[in-house]
């Protein structure tokens, strides 16, 4: 009779556990918070205390930036943050339950010569199960992007879209001198220089297949169309018709590119092979049309024309070629983004005296301004999953690139200071 | 009351054993077949390495404004226009007419470079730049300029002759400016 009890009181015990498992939908980041504690990672052997810092500081800010996770006070941790135990039956689960949270990250290192191994884990504290496990195995210096893989694949088992912090920013600085292309990490770190032109380069947006540029330049004095190869740094110029040949765009399988071609005359938007071949015409009318963005289906493309008199925003349908118009407000609206999720159209309009991110359906429903501090906000850009928009900064004399959630909030500096960093391009994922 | 305890007992006691059950059902193995391995890709950016400051030709940001503009014709005056603008005003139509002279009596070949002010959008300013320099490639062939002798390029907002961002800079800054060839 007590052991039937005992049974039903261990399954009325067990039933409201399971069923708080920590999987949760999320499609917006702010609408709920998952209480998450990261632990210092630990070594398993002998290692270095940089390397373990640096995981901290990475993870640290790429968690929260998605702001999805409402990461507990280290202050509280108890024993177990101090343990190396990596499998669940090593983790004293009790533990973080009584800190209220709902997922560990727990790892370590290992240091073997100028090789580098981590190990990092998630675990659901409420069901007591691994939720997404990886080594990593890098040399040292790979730490951050190691970091940054680990934050994308904790994004990817707490919400079922994978984070963007393992791509990659494209952008243009003057650091040189002149306006040249530089890479650098989605936080800021490690940037390096792509061309050395010492000419003007522009506008540049990745490949989504290939890790690839495109970007225009004035190297042979005209604005032409270029791409180049990011690891072998191949180089050639893709498109170099007389006028403008500008704002390459790669459709989201990399089969075709959308470009601004004026043929010396009067700028409109065509299609081009990646060959640079030109596929198709798209817009035909003697006012100026600019700016190309693709939707991710690849069956539209928005940009800019002042064909109605101020700089708005249209849409072209690639196989009908007809032609809509998107935004009414305002007197000046520019740089439309497709959002690769769809749902969005980001875009500059000038308010008072400086230009701010709106962000407005494709159906034209919607319209919301995203950015009320001072300065001009210009080139915004989405990030591979839609979470994230990246956009230069025009304030006091500095230019800067800045990134923020598409709600707006979480908005941070990732340009070093003192320098001239604009028209960022975000990389699709990378690995 | 002791029938309670016994049951507190036999409850934890399950509870145990069921934990422990659960632990032996879950080996190691299991658990580290979920562990995927990520080998960190070892290949190399194909950066460019920094210059020195000092080579030759390598200016100031505002040097490269006149390096990129090159050599002006001191008889050609430039023109300026209004504020998202391409049409002529009277008063560049009359410098535009000296220039015509002295194009035809010169018989150069010459660049015309149109330019913007650094507000609206680079795209955009790309554009309207070119419409600028052929608005007075035009107008310099209507008045008898052989087109062949023109050619034109935009820099959009890229090269301001005036680094500032007052409304005087920006009305220097929208303009037309010619550059001799060869």
């Amino acid at each position: 009779m007590s052991k039937i009890l005992s049974f039903l009181l261990l399954f009325a015990l067990f039933l409201p556990l399971s069923a708080q498992a920590v999987r949760i939908e999320i499609s917006a980041p702010g609408e709920q918070t998952i209480p998450l504690a990261l632990t210092r990672f630990l070594p398993m052997g002998k290692a270095t205390a940089d390397s373990a810092s640096e995981i901290d500081a990475v993870l640290n800010a790429d968690l929260d930036l998605s702001g999805l996770f409402e990461l507990a006070d280290r202050a509280a941790f108890l024993s177990d943050a101090e343990k190396l135990g990596l499998h669940s039956t090593q983790v004293d689960f009790a533990q973080w339950r009584l800190l209220g949270v709902d997922a560990v990250v727990k790892g370590g290192y290992r240091i073997d010569g100028e090789n580098l191994t981590i190990e990092a884990r998630l675990y659901d504290v409420v069901t007591r199960q691994l939720l997404t496990g990886r080594r990593y195995v890098g040399r040292i210096g790979d730490e951050r992007r190691i970091a940054h893989s680990f934050a994308d694949q904790i994004m990817l088992a707490l919400t079922g879209k994978k984070g963007p912090f393992n791509s990659r920013l494209a952008y243009i600085s003057t650091r040189s001198g002149h306006k040249e292309l530089y890479l650098m990490e989605v936080d800021g770190h490690n940037p390096v220089r792509l061309t050395d032109h010492r000419s003007i380069v522009l506008d540049p947006d990745f490949s989504p297949v290939r890790k690839e540029v495109v970007y225009t330049s004035y190297k042979k004095s005209n604005p032409d169309l270029y791409r180049k190869e990011i690891y072998t740094g191949s180089e050639a110029r893709l498109s170099q018709r007389p006028g403008l040949n500008t704002g390459g765009r790669y459709r989201a399988d990399g089969g075709e590119l959308a470009v601004t071609l004026s043929k010396g005359n009067n700028s409109d938007i065509y299609l081009l092979g990646t060959d640079g071949s030109i596929h198709k015409r798209l817009t035909t009318h003697w006012g100026i049309d600019v700016a190309p963005s693709w939707s991710p289906e690849g069956d539209k493309i928005a940009f800019v024309s002042d064909r109605r008199g101020n700089p708005h925003i249209f849409i072209v349908d690639i196989d009908s070629l007809k032609v809509e118009r998107l935004t009414f407000e305002g007197r000046y609206s520019a740089t439309p983004a497709w959002s690769p999720t769809g749902e969005w159209i980001a875009f500059t309009r000038r308010t008072e005296g400086q230009f701010d991110i709106f962000l407005i359906r494709p159906d034209g429903t919607g319209e919301h301004r995203l950015t009320f501090a001072p300065g001009t906000k210009e080139h915004p850009r989405f990030s591979p999953d839609g979470r994230f928009l990246v956009y230069s900064l025009d304030f006091e004399r500095e230019k800067s690139i800045h990134v923020m959630r598409i709600d707006g909030t979480g908005d941070r500096r990732l340009s070093a200071p003192g320098g001239n960093d604009t028209h960022p391009a975000w990389s699709g994922y990378w690995q | 009351m002791q029938f309670k305890a016994v049951l507190k007992l036999t409850v934890l006691l399950a509870l145990a054993s069921l934990l422990s059950v659960g632990c032996a059902k879950n080996p190691k193995a299991d658990e580290a077949s979920q562990v995927a391995q990520t080998e960190m890709q070892q290949e190399k950016i194909a950066e460019v390495s920094e210059q020195a400051v000092s080579e030759q030709g390598s200016m100031s940001e505002g040097g490269m404004a006149h390096d990129s503009m090159g050599k002006m014709i001191s008889s050609l005056t430039r023109v300026n226009f209004e504020y998202d603008q391409y049409v002529l005003t009277a008063d560049a139509r009359e410098t535009l007419k000296k220039n015509a002279s002295y194009l035809k009596a010169k018989g150069v070949r010459v660049q015309i470079e149109g330019h913007c002010d650094e507000r609206g959008s680079d795209e955009y300013n790309l554009a309207l730049g070119e419409n600028r320099a052929l608005t007075v490639k035009k107008f310099l062939v209507s008045l008898g300029v052989p087109a062949e002798r023109l050619s034109i390029i935009s820099y959009g907002e890229e090269v301001p002759l005036v680094m500032s961002n007052t409304e005087e800079a920006w009305s220097q800054n929208r303009r037309a400016e010619f550059k001799e060839l060869n």
